[in-house]
């Protein structure tokens, strides 16, 4: 217990929830999380990736911020519907839910309910197909945005599939990626990518000329090491999945930064419907630090032993109201700020 | 016997990279014999930097359950990316002989991530001080867990750790009393783990609920701790836990112990530690070179090494090819041979079960005793999944270490097609150099003769090489190290 743990900074947003519990075979809850879709009445869609070491645990969840479960749908599998590593998670004007997997290099399309639709997309580095497709995002014509991680571009494709265009090639460059993750499109039509190799956030036109980027690699506040996705607020505030530092940034919508969370989960319904079940766990909490100290200084290390803290963000939403979603793959949940 | 390769210098090396790493291909072995043997060894002993292996992070992005600290597959799987990818084989060979000789078991501990905690410390001191790597092993989670020291407690102790750094980590039995074994212990207690009372209810329930599993670390409560006097191999004083492991640390049977250790794994099968206080060494005179090297280096395990592996009696031919490979030598040693891994992919799952298959299940040895190696590796089932395992890797002409071998066939062969007999000691040089039995290697010539002739040029060719390479590394002789 040698080292101070950093926390969370001081700043606008503050915690206000956590949901979540490890279902790593189903039912209420996630396994291995890793994005996040909003419904326009404010449904959850969450991915739990899971692994092939938990067959039932991969699939999509269907939530809401008042801790109900609506269900699940797909399942892990190459067939129709199946996903296997299921990455991004978008929905369109009609609710229908897109979903990218990184293992069949397929986009597997959802009716709102979960149904399978359809499902398109083919391995190569050929215009239209794609090498590890990840974030996903639609624009106002419910044109489709795919980063194309190992292709190292963005590709956009129409709702049913058929490649339109693509910009981007590998490199640090202006324009230029080395494995980008998460994307999003602002209020005012502009595109961020979470660039995750060159440790930045970019920010383009949707025809994908650049028009800023911000982030450097290392430790501090205002630097990013990995990160995993972007989201930007209708007042143009940037939130990021900081992965490699195991923290959610916010960025003013220069890039300036504005705060850094760590990660402030406590123990809400679905886990302490599942304490009061258990006396035991229960009891041996009332001495559990969920917040200890650690003698470690790798924030991978740190999150690993802290219950509370972040441990692998790699999923960032804001709702209209400007509620902060930040989804923790390691940590199966998602914890809640609100801005105060 | 019949030697195929061509020229000592790269025999010896690659007899060192078997040992002291997990093998090489060709191209790594000619680069190390442009080096030379002792530049060789200084490099491995202190490769320079951190070393390189496929990034933590796009290992992570892909495989979200190696966040996922209870699976001991995963972890495994992660174990076996870091061996296949590295460029500084030693610090993962030693982390496997210390994992061997320090066995510490996901199966109780019900989470594997500690483990992976306990490598990261075994990459770290397992080359340095022997005292250091006590106290290190000393204060590990795992470790504690796994021989229950969290309940060693001042008035009431548990001998388990106490009896186990004794016995199986250091001096060996016979060496010490059990009174020895309960002053120890007492000098041991309050090293415990912080948040005990949750850890162990949740390691006891095996339950990843609410939010997964908590990793651990170490905590010293000098409340629980034994403070009285203590007489531990003969002296009393008021002693901690480093003060024991200075005294163990200075006992000639510590000494013969570890350098057995390091006898048994890097140059030559050893009986099954068990029989040691019966049986004497194979080779006492090199166990008294590595005890006088234990000393004379103040305890250094690298000083050791670097002793061992520039000894006569490691370089000397009558070594090489000595000990049967254990199943992650022929499963991590394979893959390199066949190219490794280019990204993530989910194939690494069956390298690791196939290792558990084999009967080394990375990160669940058997018991505190660990694997005993040697003849114990070879059974009925054990021989088919090796040379199954072996056989799949190289007869995958898609692999890029198989692509290299028939690259290097070309350009030697210069567009013609190569005898038989030719084909056959190319591929033998290529794959090891690999030496076999007289009678062995002329039933693989007739096999490639039965093949017919093979033009390299082809895909017909191609598949033509990877069958007789599929039938080179199921000889008896592959299973050698």
């Amino acid at each position: 217990m040698t080292t101070d743990t950093p926390v969370t900074s001081s700043g606008q947003f503050q915690p206000s929830d956590t949901i979540g519990f490890c279902a790593d075979v189903g039912g209420r809850g996630f396994h291995l999380p890793n994005a996040m879709a909003i419904r326009d009445d404010g449904h959850l869609y969450v991915i739990s990736r899971s692994s092939q070491i938990h067959p039932k645990g991969t699939r999509i969840g269907i939530c809401d911020v008042d801790h109900e479960f609506y269900g699940e749908f797909s399942t892990r599998g190459s067939g129709a519907g199946e996903i296997i590593a299921p990455t991004g998670i978008a929905l369109d004007s009609k609710n229908q839910v897109y979903v990218t997997d990184e293992q069949t290099n397929r986009v597997t399309v959802f009716d709102t309910d979960g149904k399978y639709l359809s499902h398109w997309g083919e391995r190569g580095s050929e215009p239209g197909q794609v090498s590890g497709p990840a974030g996903l995002i639609f624009d106002g014509d419910d044109n489709l945005y795919v980063s194309d991680q190992w292709n190292h571009r963005i590709q956009k494709f129409s709702p049913d599939g058929n490649f339109i265009s693509s910009f981007g090639e590998a490199g640090t460059g202006a324009g230029q990626f080395d494995a980008p993750w998460g994307i999003t499109i602002d209020d005012t039509g502009h595109l961020f990518v979470a660039d995750w190799h060159n440790d930045r956030v970019s920010k383009f036109t949707l025809d994908g000329e650049p028009v800023m980027s911000f982030g450097e690699p290392g430790r501090e506040d205002h630097q990013l090491y990995r990160p995993a996705d972007v989201a930007v607020g209708s007042d143009g505030t940037i939130y990021v999945a900081d992965w490699g530092n195991q923290r959610a940034k916010i960025f003013d919508a220069d890039g300036n930064f504005q705060q850094s969370l760590r990660g402030d989960a406590v123990v809400t319904k679905w886990g302490v419907d599942y304490l009061n079940a258990n006396e035991d766990e229960l009891n041996a909490r009332t001495t559990f630090d969920p917040f200890v100290k650690v003698d470690a200084t790798d924030p991978w290390e740190e999150s690993a032993r802290v219950e509370g803290y972040f441990w692998n963000p790699t999923g960032i939403e804001v709702d209209k109201s400007g509620r902060l979603f930040v989804v923790e793959a390691g940590r199966h949940r998602f914890q809640v700020y609100d801005r105060a | 016997m019949v030697t195929t390769q061509t020229g000592s210098d790269l025999a010896g090396i690659a007899h060192l990279l078997r040992r002291a790493g997990f093998g090489a291909t060709r191209d790594e072995l000619e680069a190390y014999t442009a080096k030379g043997y002792d530049a060789t060894v200084q490099e491995l002993l202190h490769p320079s930097g951190e070393p390189n292996y496929l990034p933590d992070d796009i290992l992570r992005r892909y495989h979200h359950d190696f966040q996922d600290i209870r699976s001991s597959v995963s972890s495994a799987s992660y174990w076996i990316y870091r061996m296949v990818s590295t460029d500084a084989p030693l610090v993962e060979k030693v982390a496997l002989f210390w994992h061997r000789v320090f066995a510490t078991a996901a199966n109780k501990l019900i989470q594997a991530k500690p483990i992976l905690s306990q490598l990261d410390m075994l990459r770290e001191h397992g080359m340095g001080s022997f005292r250091e790597l006590l106290i290190q092993l000393s204060k590990d989670p795992a470790m504690i867990l796994w021989l229950d020291n969290q309940d060693n407690h001042n008035g009431a102790i548990n001998e388990n750790y106490g009896r186990e750094i004794l016995e199986l980590f250091s001096m060996g039995a016979g060496n010490y009393s059990e009174e020895d074994i309960k002053e120890c212990s007492r000098a041991f207690t309050g090293w415990s783990i912080a948040n005990m009372d949750y850890m162990a209810i949740k390691m006891r329930n095996n339950t990843a609920r609410p939010y997964g599993y908590i990793d651990w670390q170490f905590e010293y409560k000098p409340e629980d701790h034994d403070n009285g006097e203590k007489t531990f191999l003969g002296e009393t004083g008021n002693f901690s836990g480093e003060d024991v492991i200075d005294i163990i640390c200075k006992q000639p049977a510590t000494a013969r112990f570890i350098s057995r250790l390091l006898y048994h794994s890097f140059v030559a099968d050893e009986p099954p530690v068990p029989q040691w206080p019966l049986q004497e060494a194979g080779n006492p005179e090199a166990i008294e070179i590595l005890m006088n090297s234990y000393f004379e280096s103040n305890y250094n395990i690298g000083a050791m090494l670097e002793t061992l592996f520039t000894s006569d009696f490691f370089k000397d031919e009558s070594a090489h090819f000595a000990r049967v490979k254990s199943p992650v030598e022929l499963v991590v040693g394979t893959l390199r041979q066949a190219g490794g891994f280019d990204g993530p992919t989910y194939d690494v799952y069956a390298s690791a079960a196939a290792c558990g298959y084999m009967g080394q299940a990375l990160l669940n040895p058997p018991s505190v005793e660990g694997w005993q190696g040697g003849d114990e590796w070879i059974n009925t089932g054990t021989v088919v999944e090796r040379v199954n395992y072996a056989s799949d890797m190289m007869g995958d002409v898609t692999n890029t270490g198989v692509q290299a071998i028939i690259a290097r066939l070309r350009r030697d062969n210069e567009g013609v097609s190569p005898a038989a007999e030719t084909l056959v000691d190319q591929c033998l040089n290529l794959v090891g150099p690999l030496p076999l039995p007289a009678d062995t290697r002329q039933g693989i010539v007739d096999f490639t003769t039965e093949q017919g002739a093979v033009d390299l040029a082809t895909p017909e060719g191609e598949a033509s090489v990877a069958a007789l390479l599929q039938v080179i590394v199921s000889t008896r002789e592959y299973q050698l190290v």
